[in-house]
């Protein structure tokens, strides 16, 4: 076990270096990097501020030759990528995520920012995605065909279909600026700092259901309908035909027997679902004006902001690899036929 | 019923709901099961003796397999009627069913030890932990598990087939059951530890004096280790002999054919092997009149027209032929 989580913890190295040594070239290549942005800065503010954009055949150029090259230098883009990539990777690894190129603060303390409120909403929705979709799927199983079974399928599958973001739409609409129950967005109310402890606790709820909703949605479904089939699967088997035969009650054979082996599918998700949830949307997060990961990695990707871009991809690869190391853990401890040898 | 039987099955229709509508696997079957006998069930492939068997155990496939009709009277009793609560207590501990499959029939994440454990907990609530794992030990070591105390602590992906399969024979005996049900247990095994297990079932057999019905293909099984014989076809009972009768004078043209094609010690090699022409009709489709009309060399006018009724063609013995009962 020891000598397995150890190889599983260095094999994060080649993996990390892979991801990053990927995404580094990739920001290298990609047209409209910062210095391009700079350029396009400097000339708007030549030609008067009038439009974004510049004008056709005009290709004057407002950087001298010396500023390019310092920005360059600033940069690191005089040298070339392994070596500039290797400089970044040395920075990172004695902490240093770099600075923003669009806000000048260092990129760590923006995502700093960010953890709480990503974290806040990954994990509830990764209890309640686990703590009502097996219990859920169980009931579901067992009712297999019947009224509630067939409505509850209903709704999760239209969940299912739409997007997420979509979803949130809908629901700020109906609840939110219809019905008013629910705040428009954002991650509490203005006045949040005057509240008492109760009303804050009380706000924090009213602004986290609709996006939790919205966040929810699809792995919800997913792992429901996993959860149904596979423990359906294994009503059908022989070892619960054996339990039976024992003199065991459907029931009883259902919980001491077919649930077990029903939630290894699931203990082999759960990995995924960590990444996946953390990592937040950026398209829920900007539906709902929360300012967490999704949106800030989105925004850094349009903008060209490279040092957060990989800084967030750095926080994600690794969170990304804990969690399939999480999931083999959690397999292991359902399965006794997985062995860490 | 007779003073020695213990098990009387009586008209029994089980069917199944298919797209194709409500389907008979087994049709008007009876027979009996004497006290301390074993009874053979043999027949081809789709013939219903396993249907036969999940009926008596009641774990017919839900919602789709139901007893249509007809009675099956343990003690006497019809378990057909009674509720799954008392189905629940004749289940595992008075009658036990081992199946084909040892490689899928136990649970692959539960010790071996605490799926045998659950058989006492469940029958014998009283019996404190310690006996009941004393229980646990003893049954493995009547099945001849070498180290069971050590056994019991594996899963069964780290056993063998036969290991398996002892495990589960373990289980089922482990209340010391009135009847077994053994539904093809050495199908899935070579022949070596076949015929280990066969001994195994044999010899616990005659220690607790239980009843046994063995469902097999192999009509080779069935001389070894039978008392009385119960051949099959298409859902149907179509001949029933005490084992020596059987094999001495076979009556209806089906057994007849199926005995003829065991290779034996005194045919000259290479001669082929009859073999019975023709294929089971599926009881989809299921002619008018006999049921092996189509395959019997001995077809007359009749079969074609009317259902032959088991007829007594000896000492205990009946076959379902127009060759020895006038319509
Ligand atoms: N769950 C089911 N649904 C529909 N039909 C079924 C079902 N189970 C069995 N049958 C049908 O019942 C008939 C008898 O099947 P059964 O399993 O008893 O055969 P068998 O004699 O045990 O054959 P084998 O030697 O292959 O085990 C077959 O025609 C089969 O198609
Ligand atoms: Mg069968």
């Amino acid at each position: 076990m020891t000598a397995y989580l150890i190889r599983r913890l260095l094999l994060i190295i080649p993996t990390f270096l892979g991801i990053t040594i990927m995404a580094f070239t990739i920001t290298r290549f990609v047209p409209g990097g910062p210095i391009e942005r700079m350029i396009a800065e400097a000339r708007m503010q030549k030609t008067g501020l009038s439009s974004t954009r510049p004008l056709a055949g005009d290709q004057t150029q407002p950087l001298s030759e010396e500023q390019i090259q310092e920005l360059k230098k600033y940069y690191g883009f005089d040298k070339p990528i392994l070596v500039s990539y290797f400089f970044w990777l040395g920075k990172v690894l004695t902490g240093d995520l770099g600075v923003s190129t669009r806000y000048y603060d260092p990129v760590w303390d923006m995502i700093r920012d960010r953890i709480p409120i990503s974290l806040y909403f990954g994990s509830i929705s990764l209890l309640l995605v686990y703590g009502v979709c097996i219990p859920l799927g169980i009931t579901k199983a067992i009712r297999h065909k019947t009224q509630f079974d067939n409505i509850s399928s209903i709704i999760v599958f239209i969940g299912y279909a739409i997007p997420g973001w979509v979803v949130g739409v809908l629901l700020l609409i109906i609840f939110a600026s219809q019905w008013e129950i629910f705040p428009l967005g954002g991650f509490v109310s203005d006045d949040f700092q005057d509240m008492t402890v109760f009303g804050k606790v009380w706000d924090l709820i009213l602004h986290t259901i609709l996006p939790l909703i919205a966040y929810m949605v699809g792995s919800f479904t997913v792992m429901t309908f996993l959860m149904k089939n596979t423990l359906m699967d294994h009503l059908a088997s022989d070892y619960v035909r054996t339990a039976i035969a024992k003199g065991l009650s459907f029931e009883s054979a259902v919980f001491r027997h077919a649930l077990r082996n029903s939630l290894i599918p699931m203990a082999t998700h759960f990995g995924n679902n960590i990444s996946l949830i953390l990592m937040g949307s950026f398209l829920i997060e900007k539906v709902f004006n929360i300012n967490g990961m999704g949106l800030l990695g989105y925004e850094s990707v349009v903008e060209r902001d490279y040092p957060v871009v990989m800084g967030i991809l750095v926080i994600s690869s690794f969170l990304f690899m804990v969690g399939n190391i999480l999931s083999d853990i959690c397999v292991a401890i359902v399965d006794p036929r997985v062995t860490f040898e | 019923m007779n003073q020695g039987d213990i098990l009387r099955v009586d008209n029994l229709v089980t069917s199944f709901d298919t797209e194709f509508g409500r389907l008979r696997a087994v049709d008007q079957v009876s027979f009996t099961l004497g006290k301390g006998r074993t009874l053979g069930v043999v027949g081809e492939s789709g013939c219903g003796k396993s249907v036969t068997a999940l009926s008596i155990m009641r774990l017919l496939p839900k919602p789709s397999g139901v007893i249509e009709s007809g009675e099956i009277r343990f003690h006497g009793e019809d378990i057909t009627k009674i509720s799954n609560v008392e189905m629940r207590r004749i289940r595992g501990k008075k009658i036990s069913m081992i199946f084909q499959e040892p490689m899928t029939a136990l649970n692959p994440v539960h010790k071996i030890g605490k799926q045998i454990q659950e058989v006492f907990q469940l029958h014998f609530p009283e019996m404190g932990k310690q006996e009941t794992m004393q229980n646990v030990v003893r049954s493995l070591k009547d099945v001849g598990i070498p180290d069971p105390e050590k056994r019991i602590n594996e899963y069964p992906h780290q056993i063998s087939g036969g290991m398996r399969q002892r495990v589960m024979i373990a289980m089922a005996l482990a209340c010391r059951p009135d009847i077994l049900i053994a539904d093809e247990p050495t199908t899935a095994l070579d022949v070596t530890i076949q015929a280990q297990i066969l001994e195994l079932m044999d010899r616990l057999k005659k220690e607790i004096n239980m009843s046994v019905i063995f469902i097999t293909h192999d009509l080779g099984v069935i001389a070894d280790i039978c008392d009385d014989v119960l051949v099959m076809y298409a859902g149907n009972v179509v001949e029933t002999a005490p084992v020596f009768s059987l094999f001495e004078d076979p009556k209806h043209p089906y057994t007849q054919g199926l005995l003829s094609s065991i290779p034996r010690l005194e045919t000259p090699r290479k001669t082929r092997l009859p073999i019975i022409e023709g294929m089971v009709p599926s009881i989809q489709e299921l002619p008018q009149g006999c049921r092996f009309q189509n395959r019997c060399p001995d077809v007359m006018e009749i079969c074609r027209a009317q259902s032959p009724e088991m007829t007594v063609v000896g000492q205990d013995h009946s076959a379902r032929c127009y060759l020895y009962s006038n319509p």
